[in-house]
Parts: C-alpha cells; sequence; structure tokens
C-alpha cells in the first residue's frame, strides 16, 4: 500500500516534467499566430497562399467566427444558429465529397471545415453592416454580392493551395459561392 | 417403481442425511414424476451426445453462413460502395464545363452521326445545386412556408427526386426500347437541361409581372424549349426504330417541360398573389367608391 503512494515522487516525478508540460493553448491546438496568418490570408484575397497553412487545421476561429455571425444576425433580429449549424454542416459535407472526387491526394473534413469556417469572415462582416442599413436596397445587394464573391475567391484559393489544383480555382470557387450565398440569404432575408 | 421402493431403505442405510425433496418424492405414487425426474439409465448418455453434436454443428453452419455472408458484403461494398469509382466523371477542365453549359441550350437536328453525350457529372450536378440555390433564394423572396420541413429540405429533395428519378426512368425505357445511352450519360444530360431552368427561375424572380404569366411562358417556350429539343436530338441519334424515338421523346418531354411549370406554380405563383394583395387596396377600389358617390348625388338630386 505504501508503494502505490509513496512520497511526492510518485505524483510528481520530478519538478522538472511539471515545468516541461506544454501550455495549456498549445495543448488544446489553439495557435493565435496561425489563427492571425490565416485570417489576414482571408482579409486579402490576392495574396498568395501558403501551401503548408492550411496543413494545420484547427477549428478555433471557425468557431469563433460562426458564433460572431450568428451573434451579429441576433443583434439584427435573426436567431439562425440553428440554420448556421445545418447549412455549415450541409456545405462542407458537399464540398468534402466534391474535393475528394477532384484531387488528386484527397482532403480531411477537418481542413475543409477550418477553410470554410475562416472564409466566413467577410459574411459576418456584411451582417454586422446590416444591423446599421438594409440590405434590400441597391447597396445592399452590391454588399452581398461583393461579399460573396469575396468568401468564395478567398476559399477556393486556400483550397487550390492546399491541394495543388491551380487550373481548377474557378470550378471550385462556384460551389463554395453557393454555400457562401445560402449564407447570405440568411444574411438579408 | 419397485427398484425405487428398495433402493429406498438401500440409501438411508448409507447416509444418515435425509433430504427431505427425495422423501417427498419417493412417497408420491405418480408414476410421471418419477419417470421425468430420472430418465432410464442405459439411453441419457446417447441422447445429450446426439444433443450436443447438433448444437455445435448448428453452431458450426451458423457461423459458416456468418461469415460467408459477411465476406460477400464486403466484397460488394469495395466494388460498388468506393465512391472512387465516381472521380473520373469530375475530371473537368473549366473551359469543358463552359462549353457544355452552351450548348445545352443549342440543339442539333438528328442525323445517321450519334451526338456526344458527355459521361461527367461535375456540371450537372454544380447545376442542380444552382437550382436549388435559386429555389431558396425565390422561397425567401417570397416568404414560402413550409408546414413540415425546412425550406432547403424541400429544394433539395424536389430537385435530387427529379434528377436521379427521371434518370431511373429514362434510363428504364432506354433498355426497353434498346437505346444507346448509358445511365452516366442520361444523368450528366438531363443535368445540363436543368440550365434552361435555372435561367428562367432567376429571371422569373427578378422580373416580376404581375396578373401576367406571359412573361413566363415566353421564358419557358424559350429556354425550356431549347434545351428539351437538345436532349431530345441526343436520345434520337441513338435511338433505332420510330415508335422506340417516339416513347423516348415524348417521355422526357413532357417530364421537363412539366417540371418547371410545376417550379413556376408552386413557388413563383405564391410572389405574385402576394404582390397582387399588397399592391390592390385603394387604387382598385376607388372606382367602385366613385359610382357610389355619383350615384347617392344623383339620387338626391
Amino acid at each position: 500500500m505504501s508503494g502505490e503512494f509513496g512520497g511526492n515522487d510518485g505524483f510528481y516525478s520530478s519538478s522538472d516534467s511539471y515545468e516541461d508540460e506544454p501550455p495549456l493553448l498549445e495543448e488544446l491546438g489553439i495557435n493565435f499566430d496561425h489563427i492571425t496568418q490565416k485570417t489576414l490570408a482571408v482579409l486579402n484575397p490576392f495574396k498568395a497562399a501558403e501551401h503548408d497553412m492550411m496543413q494545420d487545421t484547427d477549428l478555433a476561429g471557425p468557431l469563433v467566427f460562426c458564433l460572431a455571425f450568428g451573434g451579429s444576425l441576433m443583434l439584427c433580429g435573426k436567431l439562425q444558429f440553428g440554420y448556421i449549424y445545418g447549412i455549415g454542416v450541409v456545405g462542407c459535407m458537399a464540398m468534402y465529397f466534391l474535393l475528394n472526387m477532384m484531387s488528386l491526394t484527397g482532403v480531411s473534413v477537418g481542413c475543409v471545415v477550418s477553410v470554410l469556417g475562416y472564409c466566413l469572415l467577410p459574411m459576418v462582416i456584411l451582417s454586422s453592416s446590416a444591423v446599421l442599413l438594409s440590405l434590400k436596397g441597391m447597396i445592399g445587394i452590391v454588399l452581398t454580392v461583393l461579399a460573396v464573391v469575396w468568401c468564395s475567391f478567398s476559399s477556393s484559393k486556400l483550397f487550390v493551395s492546399a491541394l495543388s489544383m491551380e487550373n481548377q480555382q474557378p470550378l471550385v470557387a462556384y460551389p463554395c459561392g453557393l454555400v457562401y450565398g445560402v449564407f447570405a440569404l440568411l444574411t438579408v432575408f | 417403481m419397485a427398484d425405487r421402493g428398495q433402493s429406498w431403505p438401500t440409501q438411508q442405510d448409507e447416509s444418515a442425511i435425509i433430504d427431505l425433496g427425495d422423501v417427498n418424492d419417493r412417497d408420491d405414487g405418480s408414476d410421471y414424476e418419477t419417470d421425468m425426474s430420472r430418465g432410464p439409465t442405459d439411453g441419457s448418455g446417447k441422447g445429450s451426445l446426439e444433443e450436443d453434436v447438433r448444437k455445435r454443428l448448428t453452431d458450426n453452419v451458423t457461423q459458416m453462413v456468418w461469415n460467408a455472408g459477411t465476406q460477400q458484403a464486403k466484397r460488394a461494398w469495395s466494388l460498388y460502395g468506393n465512391i472512387d469509382i465516381l472521380r473520373p466523371y469530375f475530371n473537368v477542365e473549366p473551359h469543358e464545363v463552359r462549353t457544355r453549359l452552351l450548348q445545352s441550350f443549342l440543339p442539333r437536328m438528328p442525323s445517321s452521326e450519334k451526338q456526344r453525350a458527355y459521361r461527367e457529372l461535375y456540371g450537372p450536378l454544380m447545376v442542380v445545386f444552382t437550382l436549388i440555390a435559386l429555389l431558396l433564394f425565390q422561397m425567401k423572396a417570397a416568404e414560402h412556408k413550409v408546414e413540415e420541413g425546412t425550406l432547403m429540405g424541400t429544394a433539395f429533395g424536389v430537385c435530387f427526386t427529379y434528377w436521379w428519378g427521371t434518370a431511373a426512368l429514362m434510363w428504364f425505357l432506354s433498355y426497353v426500347c434498346n437505346a444507346h445511352i448509358t445511365s452516366i450519360q442520361l444523368l450528366s444530360l438531363l443535368g445540363y437541361g436543368l440550365a434552361g431552368h435555372c435561367v428562367v427561375i432567376l429571371l422569373g424572380t427578378l422580373i416580376h409581372t404581375s396578373h401576367d404569366h406571359l412573361f413566363f411562358y415566353l421564358l419557358w417556350a424559350v429556354f425550356g424549349g431549347l434545351s428539351t429539343l437538345k436532349m431530345v436530338g441526343v436520345i434520337l441519334s441513338r435511338t433505332h426504330g420510330k415508335s422506340q424515338r417516339l416513347i423516348l421523346s415524348c417521355t422526357i418531354a413532357a417530364i421537363h417541360l412539366l417540371f418547371l411549370l410545376y417550379l413556376h406554380f408552386a413557388y413563383h405563383q405564391i410572389v405574385e398573389d402576394l404582390s397582387r394583395v399588397l399592391d390592390s387596396d385603394p387604387v382598385v377600389k376607388q372606382p367602385e367608391v366613385v359610382n357610389n358617390v355619383r350615384t347617392v348625388s344623383k339620387g338626391e338630386i
């Protein structure tokens, strides 16, 4: 009995191993530098994306952006967290199937969810602007179209850089545009 | 019984412990109970051996059947359930998709030469998704409420049921009429044919014409007709025999055109009704009010 609970050495093998433990954020896989890099890559769609940027798939950023999207819609009087979740799941499954059919290397679900989630940022900006102005007018329609094009361009850029499909970027951009178009319908109507 | 009666004092002599259960059983003169409790001593081993063998045989056969069935199922799944068999149908270039989309509106006269039917699923799948998105747009704009299910579920169900259901029906008819066209070619043909529907739905949603369906019927005839003629031309070039050609061409034309009518009257009509109700209040009723005032004033005079 005493051997099983013998002294401090039983619980803490040494004081060094406790200090050698990685920080909590690193254990959880939340890397703020990577999140910042990916966010800047989305905000500047004309900048070339690095090939291995999306290899580190994290869901912290997409989760924050989805919650921000739902929160900004809530400020407009629309409680649509369920629709965001449903459309997100269906869109991710469709893109996962399509990209696995089109690419030679295949793609993981985490990568698809991560890219689509990060590229939702322009839609968050659009829904935030809906708090101040109506999106059913001419300005709103122009802003909506711009946001959808921005999202689809950014997401297709990240996908083709991760999967080496440069000559097929329009073919990847179009289904992304459809997914973000449905999100835009949630925002406008 | 006589034997048991003789064994009773012998057992009594051998052990000092009396089993009251045995005592009660032994005292009961019922042959049934005693016969059931103790069978014939010379046949009991053989009976249990047969049962054991039968049980083991059953277990082994069951296991063999289960293993064989599992192997067959795994083989069938690896052959047909592997989605990698669809990979060649998504290997396209952007300019090819654009060309095929435009060609879906350009019918060619059927001739002795077979018209090309593409084996591709990317373009048709995108057209179907576009139609779903346009239906959602139309339903959102019309504030169309679905009592059971969701708007997205309704749109998905309608579009995919039409695409796959019509392809299955046409495949069956093609098999019966001996047409040289495969299921993938039919899926591709029907999918690209829905591009006409997308154009009509989009224009019909963006341009509202109240009280009048003429604009819609014009679009229906032009875009729906062109895509229908394209599909009919491809099928006619791959079918021999007048009655077979008639069956296939009439079926695909009817289903294709009626589907567009259904989409219009199921969803877009609601927009028209709403706009008519919202726009009609004071302007329409004014002539009646004016007439009533004139009648009253004449009556007074």
